[in-house]
């Protein structure tokens, strides 16, 4: 039966479900911000927030503020983007512009995405604009509960979901599903994907190669009670398996998907018993003149690296290098807990749900 | 010859008799507030039917505009009777008599299985057969908020209070084991006097997950995945009309191995799921019942769903 939505954002956010292995199960997305982004629009929508011709603003530079666009686009609001300079590049500054965007890009003398000054240029624009409205993707309840539509798809797919796999950037998309997965699970065990020097689970602070995956802040949906392993993967094995989803099962999906799928493949290998689900966030159609251009690659330093089948398991919680891929037993706690047992050089046990199940 | 005919037709009109009868249920599988195609949100329901238990109507049809109706204070069983004739465009009215084996107040819905067979009495007495979803919505129109027991053992996410079908499962609940008892000492809830439950954005977000696992259960046939629904929704009621004794049979439930455990959302009823196909069932059955018992549960009783002559 065809019917047609009221709202076809709610297609065009749809991801499609790809069976990768006899127990994995991609959902590769277009475009996998639209969904909480609706869901935020749709909220503040319904309870007064946000009104015909609002103002919206929002500090991103990434997949967000392109689905915000979209949105707003569509549904007849303003939209302000506030970003640093080291963060966008010509050619997405002007996509997001030419669908009606205004993108502010400050000076980033540091070279840290200057979050100071955007959160700061933010407030001004709200303190102008009385019908202005911050989507607030960090902190809102909106961006994890939006998900619930794809623990429904995954369970309508599969039935019963034993691990969930997810890259964590500000924490949405992989606590939100893993949350309400668990709430008729229980004993779902959740696999994060960060890169190295992400600060997100207890790295130091740094330089990180692969756009889109991590964070340097520390977003409010990030639940790190709700994850059992956490998995820091390299720009290069990101990008190998970005590779492979592409020439092995004609998947064309970003770098940050890449990883997603890398780890992925590694926990519906060590558990063939387990039912194992993957989220892959957005396509690679931004990473053409990089990630999938030869030349590119060919002046990185040390290209090709290396395949790596599996993750180096570390007790203490260290940055690697890019080429590598490590992971660290987190065992549904706390943020606090984990680096106090770390300062308190507590050896955890190199037993996680890989070895158990 | 015409007058002599439409005397004759008359005349059978007059002594013509509908018999019928509707089922009980055991609460839902999972009630809550649900999405329609349009994002709008309606409370909506997925019933338990047990076909141990019924109500049977008959409708005499008379030619006086009246709808007399036995035992006198089935006042809803009457309106449906007079509803229904308002909508087949019938004129006079009839004497309607049930007859029900189904306890009251504990929400194994006794009230809307009068109105339903009553609705299905006055429609046989007629000749005229009603689809289940004009059943349905005379239903809520007599009373107000009505099951989904007009669909009998299909399974469908009903609207309680619109009385529309807001997802069709497309087929029937698999064949299930329940071992249902009362809370709460076994005292009646008078339905009407609750208000309806405010859930929270995470609650109604969970909710669409457990439509997601009931959708699948009834395609598979899966009694597990409807189990866990179940235990899931039954655990948001607990936070809207707590069952005192809850915790204590979702832990003989869990030791039991049973697929889940459902409620009455708004009534006293509790129900352990097991798959009808589950290995030692009769011995594990006895045991969970005398566990229950033992617990406290009043009127332990064991009700086959979808058993199709299983001798279990």
């Amino acid at each position: 039966m065809v019917t047609f939505d009221v709202d076809y954002f709610r297609d065009l956010e749809t991801p499609r479900l790809a069976r990768l292995a006899p127990n994995l199960v991609a959902a590769a997305f277009p475009l996998m911000k639209l969904m909480p982004a609706r869901f935020i629009l749709d909220r503040a929508a319904a309870n007064g927030e946000l009104k015909a011709g609002s103002h919206i603003v929002e500090t991103t530079s990434g997949t967000f503020g392109m689905a915000v666009a979209l949105l707003a686009a569509a549904r007849g609001y303003r939209l302000t983007l506030v970003t640093a300079s080291t963060l966008i590049d010509a050619r997405y500054k002007a996509r997001l512009e030419r669908i009606g965007a205004t993108v502010i890009a400050l000076d980033d003398p540091r070279g840290d995405g200057n979050q100071p000054g955007r959160l700061e240029r933010l407030q001004e624009i709200l303190v102008k604009e009385p019908d202005g409205f911050w989507t607030r993707q960090y902190d809102s309840p909106g961006n994890w509960l939006a998900y619930a539509r794809l623990a429904e798809l995954f369970i309508r797919a599969l039935g019963k979901v034993d691990c969930l796999v997810g890259c964590v950037g500000t924490g949405g998309s992989l606590c939100g599903t893993a949350s309400f997965l668990r709430s008729v699970f229980p004993h779902l065990t959740v696999f994060a994907v960060d890169t190295h020097r992400s600060i997100l689970f207890g790295q130091p602070v740094g330089k990180r190669m692969l756009r889109g995956l991590g964070n340097s802040v520390l977003p409010k949906n990030v639940r790190h009670q709700l994850v059992d392993e956490i998995h820091w993967v390299g720009a290069y094995p990101a990008y190998r398996t970005a590779h492979r989803l592409l020439r092995e099962h004609g998947l064309f999906m970003g770098p940050t998907s890449g990883a997603a799928a890398l780890v992925a493949r590694w926990v519906a290998t060590t558990l063939p018993d387990a039912q194992v689900a993957v989220i892959m966030p957005d396509e690679g159609h931004r990473h053409v003149e990089t990630v999938y251009n030869n030349e590119w690659l060919g002046g990185l330093p040390g290209w090709p690296c290396k395949e790596i089948s599996e993750p180096r398991t570390l007790t203490t919680i260290a940055p690697a290098a890019e080429t590598q891929w490590t992971r660290f037993l987190w065992l549904r706690r706390s943020l606090d807990d984990v680096l106090k047992a770390q300062a308190a050089g507590e050896v955890p046990s190199a037993v996680g749900a890989a070895e158990n199940l | 010859m015409a007058e002599a005919g439409n005397l004759m037709s008359r005349a059978a009109l007059r002594s013509s008799v509908g018999t019928a009868m509707a089922i009980a249920h055991h609460g839902e599988l999972i009630q809550g507030v649900f999405k329609d195609n349009d994002g709008r949100l309606h409370r909506g329901l997925v019933t338990l039917p047990i076909t141990g238990l019924r109500s049977e109507a008959s409708f005499a049809r008379s030619d006086g505009d009246a709808v007399v109706v036995h035992p006198d204070h089935k006042a809803k069983a009457s309106a449906a009777a007079r509803l229904t004739l308002d909508f087949l465009n019938v004129a006079g009215g009839g004497e309607l008599t049930l007859e029900s084996a189904i306890p009251v107040g504990h929400g194994y819905g006794s009230s809307t299985a009068d109105v339903v067979a009553s609705i299905r009495a006055v429609a046989a007495a007629v000749d005229i057969p009603l689809r289940p979803s004009s059943i349905a919505r005379l239903a809520v129109a007599a009373e107000r908020a009505s099951d989904a027991i007009a669909f009998d053992e299909h399974a469908v996410l009903f609207a309680q209070r619109e009385g529309t079908v807001i997802e069709n499962f497309g087929g029937s609940l698999p064949p299930l084991l329940l071992i249902g008892c009362k809370a709460n000492g076994g005292i009646p809830v008078d339905t009407l006097q609750l208000p309806p439950a405010r859930y929270d954005s995470a609650e109604i977000q969970e909710f669409g997950v457990l439509r997601a696992m009931v959708a699948r259960a009834v395609r598979l046939q899966d009694p597990y995945l409807l189990g866990r629904a179940a235990s899931a929704s039954a655990v948001i009621s607990q936070r809207h009309l707590p069952k005192h004794g809850f915790e204590e049979v979702a832990e003989i439930a869990r030791r039991a191995g049973a697929c889940g455990v459902q409620v009455a959302h708004s009534g006293s009823l509790l129900g352990l799921i097991f798959d009808l196909f589950a290995s030692n069932l009769k011995r594990r059955a006895a045991l969970v019942a005398q566990q229950i018992r033992r617990a406290g549960f009043k009127d332990v009783e064991v009700h086959l769903v979808n058993a199709e002559g299983w001798t279990w």
